[in-house]
């Protein structure tokens, strides 16, 4: 008897993969695009104090897109662990997250063409980190899930890695002293920095390890979705609205000033 | 700062947005247990009562099942509920329902168990009296052994569903806004402030389960 | 033999479930210090509890009913991010920095991850309480006469509670502090919030470097499960082998 079922279970399992619908279809007829943002990220995906709802850069992209699909937008809250579970369960129709593509993600989820790029580096307490030797011994906290911490692990075996669920809990752990760096995008750790009401004490190492690139995560061999969503990046691009969002958040006049060295359709 | 800080998150943490038909903090963390502790209190008792009167087959299978929960950590029970029934079944459920869904089945588990002991205390006696008084096996359970036992079960369904309230912080791993959760948003957004909003989220967790405590402590003295 | 497709791109390669293994080995390491030390501290909270003195009692109860009435996730990120912020910079330094006690035998004992100090620490407190409530349990079902012959002896009370109703009291509570013991077991799952490298830990972090959630949490509900069953096979066989039982 249990077996049977158990049988059962495993032959529906394998069909459920096979009953693929087309993605876009299901969102249009739903009427809201579920899109996967960062809660506790300044400035790509945050809780606003005022309003409680999470915006930033990459919530911004994710409007853009939403509007092209003329549905209703409805973000799902993530850290960076949760990203892939969240598109491969179907919780959500894309990522909007600081994604990083990488090769290994590939063979889980698709990405749509990059539309920022960074790097990958270091805050730590002035004067105690100038170049990638020092990193040998420290302990340097990271976020669960990130190609940070496997990028630490795998080259910098002599780095104790401590992984947390978000990157301001890392930087709580570095001012409380558990971790003598935290590791993570450049743009990221600047406007993390940026807001930090203790920023005298703390500094942005002043070296880069990776070159990164960011874009949408997709749920795997939905074509269709792929290509809106690539439309919508190329067109935010042509007409300077990505210019504008960009510099919304990283422009002169804003916390952490940084200048925009990578387009939207730039090789990547 | 305590005060401003208060002043700024407070409507978040206790409602969430509930202004925009998004509720959570502390009401969503109610409303999670709530749900769960019914629909666990419900599974208890049928699954408890099932264990007692119940074939040796059935028995064994229930018991399995419920080792088998009773052993898996909470977090791990979410992490499947959530994330892998979808990609193994192919159905979504929502973030809410599918932590709702792991608190019920374990903590119906957990009470299954104290049902049966409570069953089993009351006294081979009674079972035989109303016996000799003709009634049936389940005539019996209703109106000789179960009342009893029942009243003398309630501190341990009180003891499940503290646990069960306190469990529900968990939600927070996939990011359900309940009050933990939401906490851990304003705590990463103010970024200095861990002991302050870490330690209110304790005294209104503190709060919570005292009442429920001390309401359990008032109904078992009640009469019956 | 190749997964079906629903399982992602193939099985966990040897080294990961070697990670997998390590997480198991530190989830076993840190529930037995927590077994431990909750243990000592639950009978000294129930002493507490039980005697006559005001002043030892009524902080006694606050203490457990501080720690039982708020889920330990809360506690945990308290202790870590809260507490840990509290110390002042010289002893945060000193208890991040290695440290090793050289033991007799050429064996090395290193001081342990601040991440490990602070989910020992909540995990004990917190089990401890739960402990004490089942001992106490166990102490109401010896008779009070019982502890009028021990002062009728000329014990102190603390003779009373260690020769005559501990003992008693341990027997009745062997099965609920098995319970205690497998509950911290998978209570350690929530230290990997501050970084502990346990089981749920390296689970996501196979994860996330493998991208294969469900062989990554099959695993490690497979070592859950495991060593669950191991101490209750342990504690059983104890109590078999318990004369007069």
């Amino acid at each position: 008897m249990k077996t049977t079922s158990l049988l059962l279970a495993l032959t529906l399992l394998g069909t459920a993969g096979h009953a693929l619908a087309d993605r876009l279809d299901d969102i249009k007829k739903a009427g809201v695009l579920r899109v996967a943002a960062f809660d506790s990220n300044p400035p790509f995906g945050f809780l606003d104090a005022q309003t409680h709802q999470i915006s930033g850069l990459d919530v911004e992209v994710a409007q853009a897109i939403a509007k092209k699909l003329q549905v209703k937008l409805e973000l799902v809250p993530t850290n960076p662990a949760n990203r892939i579970p969240l598109l491969v369960a179907g919780k959500a129709d894309l990522v909007a997250a600081n994604f990083t593509v990488t090769d290994e993600r590939k063979k889980q989820v698709d990405f749509s063409l990059p539309y920022f790029a960074s790097g990958q580096q270091f805050i730590a307490r002035k004067g105690s980190l100038s170049k990638p030797e020092q990193l040998a011994g420290l302990r340097v906290g990271v976020d669960k899930g990130t190609t940070q911490e496997i990028y630490l692990r795998e080259k910098y075996s002599k780095t104790t890695v401590v992984a947390y669920d978000d990157t301001p809990l890392a930087f709580t752990a570095l001012r409380n002293g558990n971790v003598q760096a935290i590791s993570q995008d450049g743009s990221k750790l600047a406007a993390l920095l940026a807001n930090a009401p203790d920023k005298a004490k703390y500094e942005l190492a002043p070296f880069t390890l990776t070159r990164e690139y960011q874009a949408i995560g997709l749920p795997k061999g939905e074509a269709r979705l792929t290509k809106a969503v690539n439309d919508t990046l190329v067109e935010l691009e042509k007409s300077g609205q990505a210019r504008k969002i960009y510099d919304r958040w990283f422009g002169p006049k804003t916390k952490a000033p940084l200048p925009r060295d990578f387009k939207i359709g730039d090789a990547a | 700062m305590m005060l401003s800080l208060l002043h700024d998150n407070l409507d978040y943490l206790l409602w969430g947005n509930l202004t925009r038909g998004q509720p959570g903090g502390l009401l969503l963390t109610l409303g999670i247990s709530l749900a769960a502790g019914v629909l666990a209190t419900l599974g208890g008792l049928v699954g408890g009562i099932a264990l007692c009167m119940g074939g040796p087959r059935l028995c064994r299978v229930l018991n399995t099942l419920v080792q088998i929960l009773r052993a898996i950590p909470v977090l791990m029970l979410i992490f499947w509920c959530y994330f892998l029934l979808p990609i193994l079944f192919g159905i979504d459920i929502p973030g809410v329902l599918t932590v709702i869904a792991a608190l019920a089945v374990i903590n119906a588990a957990y009470l299954s168990q104290s049902v049966k002991a409570g069953i089993d205390a009351i006294g081979d006696g009674q079972w035989r009296a109303a016996q000799a008084l003709g009634m049936t096996r389940w005539q019996a359970l209703r109106y000789i052994i179960l009342p009893p036992a029942l009243r003398a079960m309630l501190p341990s369904f009180v003891n499940q569903w503290i646990t069960l309230l306190k469990d529900s912080s968990l939600a927070y791993v996939v990011g359900v806004a309940e009050f933990t959760f939401v906490a851990t948003q304003i705590n990463n957004r103010e970024q200095v402030y861990p002991l302050q909003i870490f330690g209110l989220l304790a005294i209104g967790y503190l709060l919570l389960c005292s009442t429920l405590e001390w309401l359990g402590r008032r109904a078992g003295r009640m009469p019956a | 033999m190749t997964p079906p497709s629903w399982l992602g791109q193939g099985w966990l390669a040897p080294h990961y479930l070697g990670w997998l293994l390590q997480g198991a080995a530190m989830t076993a390491a840190l529930a037995l210090c927590v077994c431990l030390s909750a243990t000592v501290l639950g009978v000294l909270l129930t002493a507490a509890q039980d005697s006559k003195q005001r002043w030892l009692q009524w902080p006694a109860r606050l203490f457990c009913s501080l720690h039982r009435n708020t889920p330990l996730l809360v506690q945990v990120l308290l202790w870590y991010f809260g507490v840990g912020g509290l110390l002042p910079d010289q002893a945060m330094q000193w208890l991040n920095s290695p440290h090793q006690l050289a033991l007799p035998l050429g064996l090395n004992l290193s001081w342990p991850s601040f991440e490990w100090l602070a989910a020992w620490i909540a995990l004990s407190w917190y089990s401890a309480c739960f402990i004490s409530g089942e001992l106490a349990a166990g102490l109401r079902t010896v008779g009070s006469g019982q502890r009028l012959a021990g002062r009728a002896l000329g014990m102190s009370e603390w003779q009373i509670f260690r020769f005559i109703v501990l003992p008693q009291a341990l027997r009745h509570i062997r099965q609920p502090l098995l319970g205690q013991y497998t509950a911290i077991i998978k209570n350690t799952s929530l230290t990997m919030a501050i970084g502990v490298a346990e089981l749920s830990y390296t689970s996501r972090q196979v994860e996330s470097e493998t991208l294969l959630a469900f062989q990554a949490f099959a695993v490690a509900t497979l070592l859950y499960l495991l060593l669950v069953i191991a101490t209750q096979l342990a504690g059983s066989r104890r109590s078999a082998e318990e004369p007069g039982r």
